[in-house]
């Protein structure tokens, strides 16, 4: 479904990803770990389009989407929830859902979509005419995945979905990645909870220095320096 | 390089001072003459607005403030010195006294606010003072170009010499803190308000200054005049074009800046300030940083191409 | 004295509406895309100029040619837009506020050096048929032509918050107003947003254009002061709420009217200036914005 093919971007004369290749097929759960500042959320940025690459190639079902801009990209099928969740605090929690089907073609189906997204997260239902910046840090990192469920991805990007969140809502939070995947869309979950991600996901890659260093499943991966600090620090 | 730089810097400075006795077209010392006001003012208002990342839309009023007062004692009959040297303590005395409020005021807000406040002083002074300044007999007989110029040379070496030695120094460095990260100049015990002052204060010193010679150069002119907004936009235009932030930036900028009005007026006549608006918005589009990173730039490139696939160790970016 | 007190009021909040028009149009393009075009003042002269041809030229009442004045200026915005502003997008905000006020500099210089040259320096008025006409009530004169500035004014507020409100992409141009990385990851193409807020301003601006020029007069100078004007009202009533800005320019014209009539004509600006620069000392983000810091 998504193929990066040695990636390389930089932030103004800053390189920041070094040959990065990964792929995803469909109907995956695929981690990407690293420590802080290691580039994960760079890739997500290099594969939504919020940071052109100087070379390699971004191909995802046969597209190229070299220099596509970013709502394009969401045509496409590929959505991204931030770090942070990002939501419009000064709109309504409808209101942000209403506009994660902004796109053409999400928007016919709007209506069947938001039934569906609610009963992922019925609490986005009981809250929708409250206003997003009032919502608890749990309650809007939910409504930033439904907003992006609500453009009917094929493949959902998750940048940090956990920070910042009380442990039992952690879990319940990938719980709800792993039955949404379970329900047909392929997931890239960008995590520093590395423990969780590889618990949750079919394979990982690990990602370091802006270097994809490693790939493969929980077990193998705890080879790698930075995963066995993470498991044990 | 260093003594290099100084040396040429010298030779400039004498050579500029051998203008008057050289050449004696009174239009060729006229054209000098603006242009180093307009170094003044440029470089004045890059203290505040270039290094310390204030950006003011009001400086006409230090402008106008230094005009006046030295206008006012200079035709009652005090001696030319003095009257410029109050009338840049009076712009200096305003600035410290508006400073601590305005302040108060972020970004597109503090802009908008010394605007405002220039326009109350322009109005005010255009009701007090409508008539047009004009010079006693004496002074009129007196008249002559010399002296306006050489006064207004000194005046802009000393400008430019002190500009360069307060950017250099610790207070140079704090503002330049005060430009770029605010809060986390705080955080490591950088006044922020403190800085922002001394800058404003020093800005304002040396815009009145330019008034004083305004002052001391025309024959006649409105009271109103110098307070008009349009020398405030022309500052803030002289150091973007220039390059702010930079010595050698605002004192480009205002070279090029008369220099191509002049030509322009002269060649092209009517249309000329379509064509200085277009220019204008060209290098705004296309040159960010002033002509001053030109140079740089070239720099860059020729130096780029030449490299080959250098590897450049990446610090931990945020990932 | 009471009457007269009353009708100085009420020429006052029938020129604030204008001011209020005038200060949303450049708060609709700085609130959403933090481009800070100076030349606003400028554009509202070309709409003046456009009503006033109309007028001469075809002999169309200058408020039924409104349509086509808004055309015209929508035509330059978009020109505007494409061949400069575009450029400015994605770039940091404290960047885009200066670049975009540099360019809005250079655009004065243009746009009012065309106008010069094409039109002259000369004032420009229209005098309809009903140009002297006015309702009056409780002994107050109030002037059908400024009358009707001010209910234009409202209706066009009122449109544009229903828009924002109601309509997908009014909800898309908040969206984007708050955070416009987020806004692209939904979908939202924001140079269009950025493109179509641009346009709503430079059409306002031409409204406003148009119906100074029935009220008083244009000529091409009184760019930089409705420029002025705008900023200072935007300020004043705080950046994000349209309201808000709508009602400062009515104090503002209010005030002048007051100062103009109690203290001077000459000193008209200078309070309105003076009450502008004490809110902002009081209350930095202005009478209605939102706490920002």
């Amino acid at each position: 479904m998504l193929k990066v093919n040695n990636v390389n971007a930089f932030y103004g004369d800053l390189q920041a990803l070094w040959g990065i290749s990964l792929e995803i097929n469909d109907g995956e759960l695929v981690a990407l770990v690293g420590p802080n500042g290691a580039g994960k959320t760079t890739t997500l940025k290099v594969i939504t389009g919020l940071l052109p690459y100087a070379s390699g190639m971004v191909n995802f079902n046969a597209h190229d989407l070299h220099r596509m801009p970013s709502h394009k990209i969401v045509e496409f099928g590929i959505s991204q929830v931030p770090e942070g969740g990002r939501v419009f605090a000064g709109m309504t929690v409808l209101e942000n859902l209403e506009l994660g089907a902004f796109v053409s073609t999400a928007r016919k189906v709007k209506d069947q979509t938001l039934k569906w997204v609610f009963e992922i997260f019925p609490r986005l239902q009981e809250r929708k005419g409250q206003q997003a910046g009032t919502l608890s840090g749990g309650e809007r990192q939910m409504l930033a995945i439904g907003r992006a469920l609500m453009s009917k991805p094929k493949l959902l990007l998750l940048d940090e979905p956990s920070f910042g969140l009380a442990p039992i809502l952690v879990q319940q939070m990938f719980e709800m990645i792993a039955e949404i995947n379970r329900q047909g869309v392929t997931v890239l979950l960008v995590e520093q909870n590395v423990r969780a991600a590889l618990e949750l996901a079919q394979r990982a890659y690990v990602i370091e220095n802006g270097r994809v260093v490693g790939e493969g499943k929980g077990d193998s991966l705890l080879s790698f320096e930075s995963i066995r600090a993470a498991y044990l620090g | 390089m260093k003594s290099l730089k100084i040396i040429s810097i010298i030779i400039l400075i004498v050579a500029l001072a051998c203008v008057p006795v050289v050449i004696k077209k009174d239009s060729i010392i006229t054209l000098l003459i603006m242009i180093l006001l307009y170094v003044i003012l440029a470089t004045s208002w890059n203290i505040l607005g270039g290094y310390t990342g204030q950006t003011s839309l009001g400086h006409a009023a230090f402008f106008g403030l230094g005009s006046l007062v030295t206008r006012l004692l200079w035709i009652k009959g005090v001696h030319i010195l003095p009257s410029i040297l109050a009338g840049s303590l009076l712009a200096v005395a305003f600035a410290l006294l508006i400073g601590a409020p305005a302040f108060r005021l972020k970004g597109v807000y503090f802009a908008i606010g010394t605007l405002a406040l220039a326009e109350i002083l322009n109005v005010t002074v255009g009701n007090m003072f409508p008539e047009i300044s004009s010079l006693p007999v004496k002074e009129l007989v007196a008249y002559q170009l010399a002296p306006r110029y050489y006064a207004i040379l000194g005046m802009a070496v000393f400008v430019v010499g002190c500009s360069y030695l307060l950017v250099n120094s610790r207070v140079g460095l704090g503002m330049m803190a005060v430009r770029e990260q605010e809060d986390a100049a705080e955080s490591l015990g950088v006044s922020a308000l403190k800085h922002k002052l001394i800058a404003l204060g020093v800005s304002a010193f040396f815009t009145g200054l330019a008034g004083g010679a305004f002052a001391f150069y025309h024959v006649g002119y409105y009271y109103q005049y110098p307070f008009s907004p349009s020398w405030s936009l022309d500052m803030l235009t002289m150091v973007y074009i220039g390059g702010q932030g930079t010595i050698l930036g605002p004192i480009i900028g205002a070279v090029f800046f008369v220099v191509l009005r002049q030509y322009l007026v002269l060649n092209v006549g009517e249309y000329h300030m379509i064509i200085f608006g277009v220019l204008f918005i060209l290098v705004v589009l296309f040159l960010p940083g002033g002509i001053v990173s030109l140079w740089s730039r070239l720099q860059k490139a020729l130096f780029r191409r030449s490299k080959s696939n250098a590897i450049k160790r990446s610090p931990d970016v945020e990932g | 004295m009471i009457e007269a007190v009353a009708q100085n009021l009420v020429i006052g909040i029938l020129l604030g509406a204008l001011y209020g028009l005038a200060a949303v149009g450049i708060a609709m393009v700085f609130g959403v895309t933090k481009f800070l075009n100076v030349a606003h003042g400028e554009l509202l002269m070309f709409g003046g100029y456009a009503t006033f041809w109309l007028f001469n030229l075809l002999g169309l009442d200058p408020f039924l040619s409104l349509p086509l004045t808004i055309l015209f200026l929508l035509l330059i915005g978009v020109v505007l837009y494409q061949l400069l502003f575009v450029r400015m997008v994605k770039l940091p905000e404290e960047e885009k506020i200066k670049n975009t006020m540099l360019i809005g500099f250079g655009l004065t210089l243009i746009l009012q050096n065309i106008a010069l040259n094409l039109w002259t320096a000369n004032d420009r008025g229209v005098t309809t048929s009903y140009a002297s006409e006015a309702f009056t009530w409780l002994g107050v004169r109030f002037p059908y032509v400024r009358l009707a500035g001010l209910v234009i004014s409202l209706v066009c507020l009122f449109a544009l918050q229903q828009f924002l409100r109601k309509t997908y992409i009014g909800k898309a141009i908040r969206a984007t107003t708050e955070d416009w990385e987020a806004a692209s990851l939904v979908g939202i193409d924001v140079h269009k947003v950025y493109l179509i807020s641009f346009l709503l301003g430079t059409a306002l601006a031409g409204v406003a254009g148009a119906l100074v020029l029935v009220s008083y007069s244009v000529s091409p100078s009184i760019g930089l002061h409705w420029t002025l004007k705008s900023l200072i009202v935007m300020v004043l009533g705080g950046v994000g709420n349209f309201m808000g800005t709508f009602v400062g320019g009515i104090l503002l014209g209010a005030t002048e009217s007051a100062t103009a009539f109690f203290i001077s004509g000459n000193y008209r600006e200078v309070v309105g200036l003076i009450l502008f620069l004490l809110i902002l000392i009081f209350k930095p983000q202005g009478l209605f914005g939102a706490k920002e810091r």
